[in-house]
C-alpha cells in the first residue's frame, strides 16, 4: 500500500478528446482531491496501444480496441493520492456504461462499451507498468499540494 | 453578396476536398501547413496557453481546459512540467528589466505548469478575451481571471499576446513532435467552410 503517494494511469481516450470532455474529467479528479503529477497529449502509435492492452491480446475485441485507441489523440495522465487506483476505478464507473451509475464518468457521459471514454489502471502492478510505458521518469513532477493537509487527516 | 458567399464557400470546400487524404480520417498524416490555402482563413492559428503554478495548486486545470474545449478550439499540445529557469527567462525576456521580474520567475518556478497549444480561427485574440485583463480587478466576469483570480501577481493563466509572440512561445515550450495534428468531428459545426 503506497498510501498518499499511490499513483494510477488515467487516459482520456480518442472519443473523450473528440467529444470535448478532457476538462470535465480533469476537473473531477482535481475536485476529488487527487494530485496530477504528469500529463501529455499524444497520438498513440498502434504499437504503443498494443503494448498497453497486451493483457487482452487473446480477446476477440483486441484488434478493434487497438484501432480505436490509436484512432486519434488521447490525453495521458498520472494521478496521485490515497487509494487512487481503486477510487479512480469507482469514479470511472463500470467498463460497460450501461451498468455505470449516474455520478460516475461513464455513467454520466457514455452509452456503449466500445466507446467508454477513459482508461484507469486496475491494480498496483498494472498502474506501475502503464505509468512507465507512457511516461519517462523526468515527465513526472514533484510538488506539495497546498491543500494536502485539508484532504488528508 | 449571396452569390459571392456561395462561390467562396464552394471554392474553399473544393480545395479542402482536394487536400483531404484517407489517413487523416484516423488523425494520422503529414502536418498541415499553418498557412494552408485549403482551410478557412486563420483556422490553423495557434496560441500558447499555460495554467500557472497558482492555477495548478488551486485545481483549476480542468476548468480552464473545459472553457477552451467548449468554445470550439482544438487542443494540439499539452504537457505538465516544472519549468526550468532558463526556459522562463527566455519566455519573459521582454520583461527582464521590470521591477517585478525576479518575483515573477520565483512564482513561475514555485510549482508545476500545464502548458497547452490551442488552435482555431483568431485563437490568439479570442483566448486573450477569454482569459481577461492581466489585472484581475479589471477582468470581466465570465473571463478566466475575472472568475478565478483577485490579484495581478497570481492571475492563474498565461496566453500569448500576438500571433508572432505565440509562434515564438510555442517553439520555446514544445518540440514539433509534441504537437498533434487531428481532425475534430465538430469542425463543420464550428466553422462555415
Amino acid at each position: 500500500m503506497a498510501g498518499k503517494t499511490e499513483r494510477t494511469f488515467i487516459a482520456v481516450k480518442p472519443d473523450g478528446v473528440q467529444r470535448g470532455l478532457m476538462g470535465e474529467i480533469i476537473k473531477r479528479f482535481e475536485q476529488k482531491g487527487f494530485r496530477l503529477v504528469a500529463a501529455k497529449f499524444v497520438q498513440a502509435s498502434e504499437d504503443l496501444a498494443k503494448q498497453h492492452y497486451i493483457d487482452l491480446k487473446d480477446q476477440p475485441f483486441y484488434a478493434g480496441l487497438v484501432k480505436y485507441t490509436s484512432s486519434g489523440p488521447l490525453l495521458a495522465m498520472v494521478w496521485e493520492g490515497l487509494n487512487v487506483i481503486k477510487t479512480g476505478r469507482v469514479m470511472l464507473g463500470e467498463t460497460d456504461p450501461f451498468a455505470s451509475k449516474p455520478g460516475t464518468i461513464r455513467g454520466d457521459f457514455c452509452i456503449e462499451v466500445g466507446r467508454n471514454l477513459i482508461h484507469g489502471s486496475d491494480s498496483e502492478k498494472s498502474a506501475a507498468t502503464e505509468v512507465s510505458l507512457w511516461f519517462k521518469p523526468e515527465e513526472l513532477v514533484s510538488y506539495r499540494s497546498c491543500a494536502q493537509e485539508w484532504i488528508y487527516e | 453578396m449571396n452569390m459571392m458567399a456561395v462561390r467562396f464557400g464552394l471554392r474553399v470546400h473544393a480545395a479542402r476536398a482536394v487536400t483531404r487524404n484517407p489517413s487523416r480520417a484516423l488523425g494520422i498524416g503529414a502536418a498541415r501547413s499553418l498557412s494552408s490555402d485549403s482551410d478557412f482563413s486563420g483556422v490553423n492559428e495557434r496560441t500558447l496557453v499555460a495554467v500557472k503554478p497558482d492555477g495548478v495548486q488551486r485545481r483549476l486545470i480542468g476548468e480552464v481546459i473545459k472553457r477552451f474545449e467548449q468554445r470550439g478550439f482544438r487542443l494540439v499540445g499539452l504537457k505538465m512540467l516544472q519549468a526550468p529557469d532558463k526556459l522562463l527567462a527566455q519566455h519573459y525576456v521582454s520583461l527582464q528589466k521590470k521591477p517585478f521580474y525576479s518575483s515573477l520567475l520565483y512564482y513561475m518556478t514555485s510549482g508545476p505548469i500545464v502548458a497547452m497549444v490551442w488552435e482555431g480561427h483568431n485563437v490568439v485574440k479570442t483566448s486573450r478575451m477569454m482569459v481577461g485583463d492581466t489585472d484581475p480587478a479589471a477582468a470581466a466576469p465570465g473571463t478566466i481571471r475575472g472568475d478565478f483570480s483577485v490579484h495581478i501577481s497570481r492571475n492563474v493563466v498565461h496566453a500569448s499576446d500576438s500571433v508572432e509572440g505565440a509562434q515564438r512561445e510555442i517553439s520555446l515550450w514544445f518540440h514539433r513532435s509534441e504537437l498533434v495534428d487531428w481532425e475534430g468531428c465538430d469542425h463543420k459545426n464550428i466553422y462555415h467552410l
